[in-house]
């Protein structure tokens, strides 16, 4: 009965990516030596007064990081670490931490800590901390969607959230802010996940920004088959078409699929061999009107109407429509069955629109 | 025999490959058979095509899944209770003529006549329609007409997705129009009971009886809702089962490819309209129990009526086509000497689903 019900909210307002294709990582983390120029971490820091603070310790992605190796069983000394930076750079805000409802220790250590933290004069006791849970559900944990659902604030898409006064921070910068600025010690090493089925393994790699992807990858990639990179996901990510690309303090995650561009018989019956391969799993048809895209948008737009304008020609009238809302996390293209490249033409209809 | 199996894929594979290869390298085969290996290619083998833009990996579902659910779900809900019913004899012919006629002729020409790059699935699934919603006597000569005026119109409008109306139901309604008495005569009644080896090949003796909405026009009699269930009443060869209709068509909305809204909504308010009209006027409308259950209905409600591209792409206007059929359905049954009028009902709301589409949009992106 559980299962049903979980296979039911899957379609709905966003899709259980976890779930459908699970990843497991060795618990190894395996450290990349590099000795060309590495960058040294740089944070920027926000020249607006900062009131909220948000990090999300629940990946919704199988490919992000686990919690796990950024905790590794100490989620104390995470949070004590998270505010001190608090307290040092952004006095008088709230810290939200925002966890997924099935990790029941995390949330009870989680609860603990804030029960028995010293708290601010500021603040009484341990207010500062603000827990969330949330189903691991993609796209939740995009800044448009977070900050609505923890503070109910409205943000625009591509706004920058700092103007609110709302920071998202990454937990692995939590920690690198408080080793580089506060510490004083050198940081510059940086946890990268490399999962997907073009590898013999999926690992937790530690590199140095820096370092080139073919480094990363070279011991681990199947050499038997053709695969493609992407950088930061396959939903919304981007293709890394040079391998002597190098990775920076932003990338998120690297994965690495099977390219699968030849004829597999009988598709039906093989359906699991070609999930997770850059597959289209179909043919090209026209939009059939079958609603799969407006029950899987999380932000309740129509993205089959987009396409009915593309395709007449008539780009810029696709902003009658709310485009502007449109979070871009590609899941109306993942999902459509006429496999149409619904996110490339909300973006073309984009460009038209509003000239970005 | 894991192995043999993978053997003759392997072989078939080749082979596929071999003729793909041959194709290619000759022009003059290709402009006339190129088009047709793609279509009947596609039917056996996926794509080679890749994601180039994000996202980079696709869900499974594609259109050949969507329509083979449908084919799926009519085998269970019409063809194998039909068999029950009718006896094997009549009702498989009714489906090859009809198929051979609708794809293998009329489609197969076309490919080569218009070089579409495929055979479209959706064309089985009318093809599965065309018998269904005519007589069980009708002559197979009539199926095949049908079914050559659908795939043709349907080729016409440009397949999946372009379809403006029903094209199943706009075969019927040209098979209306151009044999009015073949479409409304030769219902014959079902063997009931165990069934025996020659009534599951042949049928029982070919008496004809009127369908319960014509007796009921006639006489005022209903028959008893639960024969009306489980079909052992007179009535088109695909109409009659109604249980297995419904599991079925349970079952596709439950699998988001009928959307639930449509046949709810039908369903819904084809009751609520007649139990109005029969509480108003009295006894000469028919109960609205016995409406639901009588003539092709339910079979429409969740199988002709949720075609998807006829219907209006928003969901709020999903309800609104529902109800619009059923109150068409209603006032022909109840006020005019038609005994059945979901054809109709159909193919009208199916025209005024794209006004209501463009009105829906306004009022919602004000």
């Amino acid at each position: 009965m559980v299962e049903n019900k979980k296979n039911k909210k899957v379609y709905k307002k966003g899709f259980n990516l976890i779930e459908t294709y699970p990843v497991k990582f060795s618990e190894t983390i395996v450290f990349v030596k590099h000795n060309g120029q590495v960058d040294s971490f740089n944070f920027a820091f926000p020249d607006k007064k900062v009131e909220h603070i948000i990090v999300n310790l629940c990946p919704t992605e199988p490919w992000a990081l686990p919690n796990l190796a950024i905790l590794r069983n100490r989620t104390h000394d995470f949070l004590n670490k998270l505010e001190t930076v608090r307290a040092e750079y952004f006095p008088d805000s709230h810290c939200h931490v925002v966890v997924s409802h099935q990790e029941t220790t995390l949330v009870n250590e989680l609860n603990q800590y804030k029960a028995s933290a010293n708290s601010p004069p500021t603040f009484a006791n341990g207010e500062y901390l603000h827990l969330h849970t949330m189903e691991p559900v993609y796209p939740y944990d995009a800044p448009v969607l977070i900050v609505k659902n923890i503070l109910g604030l409205d943000i625009a898409f591509g706004q920058n959230t700092t103007e609110q006064g709302i920071l998202l921070l990454d937990p692995q910068n939590v920690i690198g802010i408080f080793e580089y600025y506060i510490k004083k010690n050198e940081f510059n090493t940086r946890l990268i996940p490399i999962s997907g089925t073009g590898l013999k393994d999926n690992k937790i790699l530690k590199v140095k920004p820096g370092t080139p992807v073919k480094r990363m990858l070279e011991l681990y990639v199947r050499t038997d088959i053709k695969y493609r990179v992407f950088l930061d996901g396959l939903l919304n990510g981007t293709e890394v078409k040079d391998l002597t690309q190098k990775i920076d303090w932003s990338t998120k995650n690297i994965v690495v699929i099977e390219e699968r561009d030849y004829k597999t018989l009988f598709p039906y019956t093989r359906v699991n061999e070609l999930l997770f391969t850059t597959s289209l799993m179909g043919e090209l048809r026209r939009c059939v009107y079958c609603n799969f895209c407006d029950d899987i948008c999380p932000v309740n737009l129509e993205p089959a109407l987009y396409w009915h304008c593309y395709i007449r020609g008539e780009k810029q009238k696709a902003r009658t429509y709310a485009l502007e809302k449109c979070i871009e996390c590609g899941l109306c293209s993942f999902i459509c069955p006429s496999k149409l490249e619904l996110l490339h033409v909300i973006k073309e209809c984009k460009l038209a629109s509003f000239g970005r | 025999m894991k192995k043999t199996i993978k053997d003759i894929k392997t072989i078939l594979n080749e082979n596929l490959n071999r003729i793909e290869g041959f194709i290619h390298s000759h022009p003059k085969v290709n402009f006339l058979f190129g088009a047709l290996f793609e279509a009947t290619d596609g039917l056996i083998r996926s794509t080679k095509d890749t994601a180039k833009n994000p996202p980079f990996i696709r869900s499974s579902m594609d259109v050949k899944q969507y329509m083979g659910a449908i084919l799926a779900a009519l085998f269970f809900g019409w063809v194998l209770p039909a068999i029950y019913f009718y006896g094997f004899m009549c009702v498989v012919p009714r489906l090859i003529v009809s198929f051979v006629v609708g794809v293998f002729v009329v489609d197969l020409i076309w490919v080569i006549l218009a070089r579409e790059e495929r055979i479209n699935e959706g064309g089985f699934v009318t093809c599965l329609f065309i018998p269904a919603f005519l007589p069980p006597q009708a002559p197979l000569w009539l199926i095949g007409v049908g079914a050559g005026i659908s795939i043709l119109f349907r080729n016409i409008l440009g397949g999946v997705g372009h379809n403006l109306v029903n094209p199943a139901l706009f075969g019927r309604l040209m098979l209306t129009i151009c044999f009015p008495t073949m479409v409304v005569s030769g219902w014959q009644v079902p063997s009931t009971g165990i069934p025996t080896i020659e009534s599951l090949m042949y049928g029982v003796d070919a008496v004809t009886h009127a369908t319960p909405l014509i007796t009921f026009k006639e006489t005022g009699e209903t028959a008893s809702f639960l024969s009306l269930m489980f079909g052992v009443n007179t009535g088109s060869l695909g109409e009659t089962c109604r249980i297995a209709l419904i599991i079925t068509g349970i079952w596709l909305c439950v699998k988001r490819i009928a959307n639930w809204r449509i046949p709810v909504a039908y369903l819904g308010s084809v009751f609520i309209l007649s139990a109005i009209f029969s509480l108003m006027l009295g006894e000469t409308m028919a109960p609205p129990i016995f409406q639901l259950l009588s003539g092709g209905l339910i079979f429409a409600a969740f199988f002709m009526a949720t075609d998807p591209i006829t219907t209006t792409y928003s969901q709020a206007g999903k309800w609104i086509f529902g109800i619009g059929c059923g109150l068409i359905t209603v006032v022909i049954r109840d006020f005019t000497q038609m005994p059945e009028g979901i054809m109709y009902a159909i193919l009208l709301m199916n025209l005024l689903s794209v006004p209501i589409q463009t009105i829906l949009l306004k009022v919602k992106y004000r």
